[in-house]
């Protein structure tokens, strides 16, 4: 059966990778003509004389990429996390030293909101993904598909005005004297206001609203590219919507899932501004505490180089394991 | 409220009329070599537009603004520039200076090249946190203090006179404040300093001191309905009735105020704190005569100072500067006399001291 | 699909709008607030913040500023991070899964860890902070988003069709110029989008990274200190506007140039 479903999609693929046969034929000479032009043939036998040579090519350009543009301030970050004064001021020797670690193992108070942070960022993964899923689901199935991209970049105008204005305006929604508060007042339901403010609630509306863009582009994406075809089969075999969610849908789509998930979890591992402006007295996030090294005192940078080092390794740890757990499920899909 | 910004256009109107008479006082007569630029980090509103195109003009220094929200970025930013800084004036806040030399971050001031300096209340300029080392380190130009805001719907004045209001039961839920300015307060209520000088000798005494502040606000959280940060939040919480007082700084309240709303600040009995932003001269600045040619320059006048003023919300330093400003605008940024004799202004020298034990005091209040 | 589910989504969908639109609405709305600070009630109504969006040259041309900065470093983000997407999508090899775990890391460092770690790095390098700075900075911290959506996108490329046109005569470059760019097109508008976004709603990397030319959000914040004024939401419902009819336009102008290539 699955390799029936494979090839299927090749073809259906095939169609739509095809496109247009007019512009089809006039690409044709255009590309041919610069393959047979002579410069291009001795620069690509230069460069592809052998596949070895094409792949350390292929190769080379990320590497050193890698390791010149992300490892090196990520080092910077770590050589940092293992002094005891930064920046140096002038005539200071600076020092080695594993205290700023040890700071952090050293009490409860910083090892609550690390864990917290955690948690609170799985959590709000989950409820994002719940509540995008239909979302995207919904616009990749059942939206005409020349109308998807303007249906798909009128969810992301909101995105435009900014994290700070968008913060702000929620606050006036959720405010005692907010919309919300306003509206239930008028239709009679509360005589006092309901504080939703500065709780976990207003918290989580903030950030969901951030994150719903991260999970939305992945998911769109994967359930974009699942042939209808697919779950109308599954339907002729006579598979309620349930089952052909669950069999056919769903374990199609864990590549997106796997995808927006890893981002909204790392990415709201690090929110700052949200958290502090929309959170309360008991929610601080980790990312606040690690903000705080920087805005105070000048000698606290280690510190907070220490403490992000920690909170990363961390994160990518999870997200690494969840990744392993991801593509399992899709080899078992596979099967 | 209409009458009010009908108003507020006028002083506008107003400023950029004196913005020309302004022109070519002393200040500008001993002739620099012209041109150039003087690059500056501040807050928006801190260098007025009429006064920058004014001072462009007449000198041919370019002024190059940068503008920043807070005393941490602007230290962590001159930090990362160290040696060659492309600054030449900062703006930090008086309390704030130590970290700012101790680093090597700041050139000593020499007044002498500033023959405006005194234009500048004494109160300031030459006041006991100006001077470190033995010298000055900046030029003051706008002030804040802590003040107890209130809606006046709910609270009355003398329920303002304490700041034991902040932490009754009656308005639970219903407060805001700053944790770290709070704890110097709180200090201040039980009788301490708040600055921690006094301690220098006696670090154990200081460390009980913040553990009792600091059990003090952890008993008091669940009365609490926001730590803020920002000006902005706490304006915001007022008008949204998500509190009805908090701990605030002068000048984001008086900006309330001049709107309208029913809100009102003193300076409770216990005693506040105020401290002083001033215009600051890198370390290795590299237009350095052209930033004392700017710093004289926007010394000139209490109608500079005024200006300044209005736009931010702060007290001017500046002597005659009151004389420019409206009833209405003097009301938001001045206090009764008696309530100003329990004023003191924040002081740096025991800082290092001060920040290692509350700072650790704020992680476990927010963790509590 | 039963038409009871159908039901059900379209539901969750525009309750999704809802929740997206609401707080946009509001903020438009206190555009037009005659008052120093946006909130309930609103008495009377004015213009006037408008009129100084637009008298004020520092608003629009922080705006541009952005825009030129959005651009340049989606463009370089784009380039990286299909590459290193082809590379990881390609035959396995030994340091694939360090390579994959290094593309990730500017995604998962915290913004002010990374906006000082890139200020520290600029200077070890001798780049003046400035617009290449940022344009540099951002450019390197989207390539992950890149590369995660076009890898997704990648993963599902038949091989069958890379071998097909090999079978053709198509060396490896137009084989992908011809067959694997084409089959990305989705991923790379959703990237690119992606990419604009962030680099348009940064704030701490470029203000450490930047000189004295204000991006939109470092004008917003040092805005922001002397209170929420409508002002800032009639910046922002400018912007809204004037992002608005840029992606019209493109989307107007690449369908043309589609129907163009189809007539000739």
């Amino acid at each position: 059966m699955s390799g029936k479903v494979q090839t299927s999609a090749a073809t259906l693929a095939g169609e739509r990778g095809a496109g247009n046969r007019t512009g089809e034929r006039e690409g044709r000479s255009f590309w041919g003509a610069i393959a047979a032009s002579q410069l291009y043939q001795t620069f690509s036998n230069a460069l592809l004389s052998s596949p070895r040579r094409q792949f350390v090519i292929l190769l080379a350009f990320p590497v050193l990429w890698v390791l010149t543009q992300h490892l090196g301030p990520m080092l910077q970050m770590f050589y940092v996390s293992f002094v005891d004064a930064y920046p140096v001021s002038r005539g200071y020797e600076q020092q080695f030293t594993f205290d700023n670690y040890a700071r952090f193992f050293g009490s409860a108070i910083f090892v609550m909101p690390f864990f917290r942070t955690l948690a609170f960022a799985a959590t709000l993964t989950l409820a994002t993904l719940v509540l995008t899923y239909p979302v995207a689901y919904f616009l990749a199935r059942h939206v005409k598909r020349s109308n998807q991209m303007v249906f798909l970049l009128l969810l992301l105008i909101p995105f435009w005005v900014g994290e700070i204005v968008r913060t702000y305006a929620i606050m006036i929604l959720l405010g005692n004297n907010g919309a919300v508060n306003l509206a239930l007042k008028w239709l009679g339901l509360i005589d006092r206001p309901i504080p939703f403010m500065y709780t976990g609630f207003s918290l989580s509306v903030g950030i969901i609203y951030l994150s719903a863009l991260y999970m939305l582009l992945p998911l769109y994406s994967a359930l974009e590219k699942l042939p209808r075809s697919y779950t109308e089969a599954a339907a002729d075999l006579g598979a309620g919507p349930w089952t052909r969610f669950w069999k056919v849908t769903l374990p199609l789509s864990l590549e997106g899932i796997s995808s927006g998930a890893t981002l909204v979890f790392l990415i709201s591992t690090g929110y700052y501004a949200t958290p502090v402006l929309l959170g309360g007295p008991s929610t601080t996030v980790f990312a606040e505490t690690i903000a705080g090294f920087f805005h105070t005192a000048g000698d606290e940078w280690p510190t907070g180089a220490a403490f992000a080092c920690l909170m990363f390794v961390t994160a990518l740890a999870i997200s690494l394991a969840f990744g392993r757990l991801m593509t399992r499920l899709q080899k078992g899909v596979r099967k | 409220m209409k009458k009010l910004i009908l108003n507020r256009r006028a002083f506008l109107g107003t400023a950029a009329a004196t913005g020309a008479t302004l022109a070519s006082p002393a200040y500008l007569r001993r002739s620099y070599a012209a041109g150039g630029e003087v690059n500056i980090w501040t807050y928006a509103n801190f260098v007025p537009d009429e006064f920058k195109e004014q001072f462009e003009s007449e000198t041919g220094i370019k002024v190059n603004v940068r503008l920043v929200d807070d005393q941490g970025k602007q230290f962590n930013l001159l930090a990362a520039e160290a040696d060659n800084p492309t600054v030449d004036i900062m703006t930090v806040a008086g309390h704030r200076f130590l970290q700012f030399i101790d680093s090597d971050l700041l050139a000593p001031m020499d007044p002498t090249r500033l023959s405006n300096w005194g234009n500048i209340n004494p109160v300031y300029s030459e006041s006991d946190w100006s001077t470190i080392n033995g010298n000055k380190w900046g030029a003051p130009i706008l002030s804040g203090m802590e003040v107890f805001a209130y809606n006046t719907e709910v609270i009355s004045p003398e329920e303002a006179t304490t700041w034991d209001t902040l932490f009754s039961d009656k308005y639970a839920g219903q407060s805001a404040y700053v944790l770290q300015d709070m704890l110097s307060i709180v200090m201040l209520m039980k009788g301490y300093d708040g600055n921690m000088v006094a301690y220098l000798d006696d670090p154990e005494k200081a460390a009980a001191i913040v553990a009792e502040a600091r059990d003090f606000l952890i008993e008091k959280k669940p009365l609490v309905r926001k730590y803020y940060d920002g000006g902005a939040e706490v304006q915001q919480m007022f008008i949204n009735q998500d509190i009805v007082m908090a701990c605030a700084w002068n000048g984001p309240i008086a900006s309330l105020m001049s709107d309208g709303f029913p809100v009102a600040m003193s300076i409770p009995k216990q005693g506040s704190y105020g401290f002083v932003y001033t215009y600051n001269i890198a370390n290795n600045a590299p237009n350095e005569d052209n930033a004392y040619t700017f710093l004289n320059a926007i010394l000139a006048s209490g109608e500079i100072g005024a200006s300044m003023s209005r736009a931010s919300g702060f007290i001017s330093t500046y002597k005659d500067a009151s004389q420019h400003l409206t009833d209405a605008e003097k009301a938001s940024t001045s206090f009764p006399e008696e309530e100003l004799a329990n004023m003191r202004f924040f002081r740096a020298e025991a800082n290092k001291m001060k920040y290692e034990l509350v700072d650790p005091a704020v992680e476990e209040i927010k963790a509590a | 699909m039963t038409r009871h589910t159908r039901l059900v989504m379209s539901m969750i969908y525009w309750a999704f709008v809802l929740y997206i639109f609401v707080p946009l609405i509001l903020m438009i709305t206190m555009g037009f607030k005659d008052s120093k600070f946006i909130g309930f009630p609103i008495r009377s109504w004015t213009l006037d913040w408008y009129v100084e969006v637009f008298k004020d040259s520092e608003v629009l041309s922080a705006f541009g500023y952005s825009m030129l900065i959005g651009v340049s470093s989606t463009l370089i983000s784009l380039v990286v991070g299909i590459w290193i997407a082809v590379l990881l999508n390609g035959r396995g090899f030994i340091g694939k899964g360090l390579i994959y775990g290094l593309t990730l890391l500017p995604a998962l460092i915290p913004g002010i860890i990374s906006a000082i770690s890139f200020r520290i790095y600029a200077q070890l390098w001798g780049i003046p902070p400035g617009t290449g700075a940022i344009i540099w900075c951002h450019a390197v911290h989207n390539v992950p988003f890149v590369m995660l959506i076009v890898a997704a996108r990648l993963s599902t490329l038949p091989k069958s069709h890379l071998d097909a046109a090999q079978d053709l005569g198509a060396d490896p470059i137009i084989a992908f110029l011809r067959v694997t760019l084409p089959y990305l097109r989705p991923a790379l508008i959703g990237g690119g989008i992606f990419c604009m976004l962030i680099s348009f709603d940064d704030f701490v990397r470029s203000f450490f990274l930047g000189g004295y030319q204000p991006t939109l959000p470092v004008l917003i914040f040092a805005k922001l200190r002397s209170g929420m004024s409508p002002e800032i939401n009639a910046i922002a419902t400018v912007v809204l506007v004037l992002t608005g009819l840029l992606g019209i336009w493109a989307e107007r102008t690449t369908r043309r140039m589609k129907q163009g290539k189809l007539q000739s």
